[in-house]
């Protein structure tokens, strides 16, 4: 009797902490609301409203239904494409040199004794600067007269070409600094990786007799596949979406001639400085379409499980 | 009782979280004080550039200057019963800035550079009806060709109408080193100097200083994103013109004309005797310094120069000559902010009021005085603190002698493309014909897409 009495008892307690959770669940979508609602208002609305600008041509506030008009005029627009291409150029060089040269880096750093910390700090001290003062910071670090790149290159006899103002090497001068900003984070990503390796995996190797290059040829670069592609599929996105820095130091146009105007820039100058909001919003369409597409490829290509 | 008491709170949650997220929508109170002929009136002014809320420090010339209370005060009093309010901003964005705003309808009256952009939206408000009824409002009293420069047309308009009247006074002015021209022995600028002339005497400061031994340029204009006013400046010096037009259906461009051919020639001849960087903007970081470098400045404003140029006690080293113009004596950039109502404005007769203050003596002199933004009015050539500002006299006449209507294209596609090319012609990429014929057929297409 005493025994089913407790065992009552202990039911009617389970039960009450179940409903006590069960109403606690529901309560913490309260919490959800004020954020959701900013999703919904600065995220989703934009997004169709976009979607539905896009096939009008509107200034603002005036606005007729042109059909696709819009995209018909980007997608035969030599600057659209010269935009793609800018965008490209500038975004494959960053990953390609960026991902690699980080990699290595993490390593030597890894394998340091002394001052890792410092090293992991130095090295990721851009990635915290802001990309508009860096850019600013760039414009004077590669003057053509008074920078200091091209004084090094000077001195030691190479030829000062003109950067920015040049625009055969303005699409590297943004590349070197998107290498410079970037690098840091991609050293911290691959430290993560390298340290989570197990040592006895290297252990064994030695033990085979395997080199230092060799296990960092079979150990290490197979087991840092998954940071790999997570640093191609982010390095893609923000490549493509690049504008700020292109911004401080070509303008909206991209200048000099447009060899810097990245898409990002392409819609700004439409849409805020030249009131084509249809068009602008027809060119992010299209961008949004390029990205997808491309991170699709990425995740067929690094073989990354979403 | 418990769920009653958890449904309560529950609700209370909610409750809080939308009234929260509504008192953020909300708009704020729109009447004014309770006595004086505009007792209850309200109205918020948006303002571009320095201004600052309070009594500041300014960052050049480490003064303190006055505060925007100083205008609301004296509005407020000139205008019983009456509230004013700003709404500051920089001069970074202000065109998303200031769409942003009049959709949501957020102020009254608009400091509006970009007044051809917006009027054609019908989001503001006619002034001819307001200057018609108000015996006060006397437009001679603006400096010649301020008026006409603002004139823009409407949703509906078929004639150039007046949607804002000048606030902000700027101008497009060739500014010059003189001790360089002092050390190289060559005359000063003429105050209407010819390309000839400013070309022949860039080349001759080209080199080693012979007083410093330091390498001097002879010429510098901005190579990217002004260079195409620089170049309409230059064809108009010709007498050569932009094309016609102010409403896109009847805009026809004319950049590939002779005057304009010539007047690419012409910058890519000043190229070389320029510094490298000046396609990126750069080349000329030591204007405006004891060290300077270039003699010859092209296409300048006064914002970037007056001040500074007192700030640093170069006074007596800076010249001021009239840009290119033609036989009428008309020619380069017209630009500045005029101040327009919102249509949307539910106190349209006080904003009026705003206007007439705001391009009164005391608003101008605030401005000149204690932004160091330059007035748009006459009464300020004769000021004590202009007179006190020679180089003010020369920034005067430029700001009377503009190529008048402001371009229609200024802020718009064409003007994007014809820089593009420009660009292009300065950094070898193409041959100014081919340049100017690539910015002619662009821009004609893109015109014709807008029509």
């Amino acid at each position: 009797m005493a025994n089913n009495s407790i065992e009552l008892n202990v039911q009617m307690e389970v039960e009450k902490v179940r409903n006590k959770r069960k109403d606690w669940g529901l309560k913490w979508y309260v919490f959800l609301i004020p954020s959701f609602l900013g999703i919904l208002l600065f995220m989703v609305y934009p997004i169709f409203e976009s979607l539905r600008l896009s096939f009008y041509q509107s200034n603002g506030t005036v606005e007729h239904f042109i059909g696709l008009a819009n995209f018909k005029s980007v997608l035969s627009s030599n600057s659209f494409w010269n935009a793609v291409w800018n965008t490209f150029f500038i975004g494959i060089f960053q990953i390609i040199i960026t991902i690699p040269l980080g990699f290595i880096f993490a390593s030597i750093i890894n394998s340091t004794k002394r001052g890792q910390n410092f090293f992991k700090v130095l090295y990721f001290l851009p990635n915290v600067t802001s990309i508009v003062a860096a850019a600013m910071i760039f414009a004077f670090v590669l003057h053509p007269e008074m920078g200091i790149v091209n004084y090094v290159l000077h001195a030691i006899g190479l030829p000062a070409p003109g950067w920015l103002s040049d625009p055969s090497t303005s699409k590297w001068a943004v590349i070197i600094l998107a290498v410079w900003h970037w690098i840091g984070f991609v050293i911290i990503i691959c430290l993560a990786n390298l340290q989570a390796i197990p040592s006895e995996m290297y252990e064994a190797a030695k033990i085979d007799g395997a080199s230092g290059l060799q296990q960092w040829f079979f150990i290490t670069i197979p087991n840092m596949a998954g940071t790999f592609a997570f640093l191609l599929i982010t390095g893609w996105i923000g490549a493509l979406q690049r504008f700020n820095e292109v911004y401080v130091l070509g303008g909206p146009n991209g200048s000099p001639a447009r060899s810097i105007q990245t898409m990002g820039a392409f819609i700004y100058e439409r849409g805020f400085t030249g009131f084509e909001f249809g068009i602008a919003s027809a060119a992010t369409y299209i961008m949004f379409i390029l990205i997808l597409v491309f991170t699709f490829i990425n995740l067929k290509v690094s073989k990354m499980k979403i | 009782m418990k769920h009653v008491r958890k449904g309560i709170s529950l609700s209370l949650i909610l409750i809080l979280a939308v009234v929260a997220m509504l008192a953020g929508c909300s708009t704020s109170d729109t009447s004014g004080k309770a006595d004086g002929k505009w007792a209850g009136k309200k109205i918020k002014v948006q303002m571009i550039g320095d201004f600052k809320d309070k009594t500041a420090t300014d960052p050049i010339t480490g003064k303190k200057v006055k505060g925007i209370d100083v205008l609301k005060e004296e509005f407020e009093k000139q205008h019983p019963g009456a509230t004013v309010d700003f709404i500051l901003m920089p001069w970074e964005g202000y065109t998303e800035k200031t769409q942003a705003m009049i959709t949501s309808n957020e102020a009254d009256v608009y400091q509006m550079p970009g007044l051809a952009d917006f009027a054609p939206q019908g989001v503001l408000e006619p002034l001819q009806p307001y200057i018609d009824k108000d015996k006060e409002m006397d437009l001679d009293k603006f400096i010649d060709s301020q008026v006409d420069g603002w004139k823009v047309l409407g949703k509906d308009d078929d004639k150039l109408q007046i949607y804002g009247l000048p606030f902000l006074g700027d101008a497009r002015f060739i500014a010059y080193d003189k001790k360089l021209f002092d050390d190289w022995g060559v005359e000063y600028l003429s105050d209407h100097p010819t390309m000839k002339e400013v070309a022949e005497k860039a080349k001759q400061m080209t080199g080693k200083n012979p007083k410093t031994g330091k390498q001097n340029y002879g010429i510098w204009f901005r190579g990217d994103w002004s260079s195409a006013f620089t170049l309409i400046d230059l064809a108009e010096g010709q007498n050569g013109k932009w094309g016609e037009g102010f409403a896109w259906k009847d805009v026809k461009f004319n950049f590939n004309s002779p005057e304009m051919k010539k007047g690419l020639d012409w910058l890519l001849d000043m190229k070389n005797y320029a510094p490298k960087g000046l396609v990126s903007n750069q080349g000329q970081e030591k204007w405006l310094t004891k060290d300077n470098n270039v003699a010859i400045m092209m296409n300048q404003g006064p914002g970037d120069t007056i001040k500074p140029t007192y700030a640093q006690g170069l006074e007596d080293r800076i010249g001021i000559a009239q840009e290119f113009k033609n036989k009428d004596g008309k020619g380069g950039l017209f630009a500045g902010s005029p101040l327009a109502i919102a249509k949307s404005s539910k106190n349209k007769d006080l904003a009026w009021e705003w206007i007439k203050f705001a391009t009164d003596e005391f608003a101008q002199k605030y401005v000149f005085e204690e932004v160091g933004a330059i007035p748009a009015i006459k009464a300020a050539k004769t000021w004590k603190s202009t007179k006190k500002m020679p180089l003010m006299q020369p920034v005067f006449e430029a700001m009377s002698s503009p190529w008048t209507p402001r371009y229609p294209w200024g802020s718009s596609q064409p003007r994007f493309t014809l820089t593009s090319e420009v660009e292009a012609a300065l950094t070898g990429k193409r041959t100014a014909e081919q340049a100017l014929e690539k910015a002619q057929r662009e821009s004609t297409a893109w015109v014709k897409n807008r029509k």
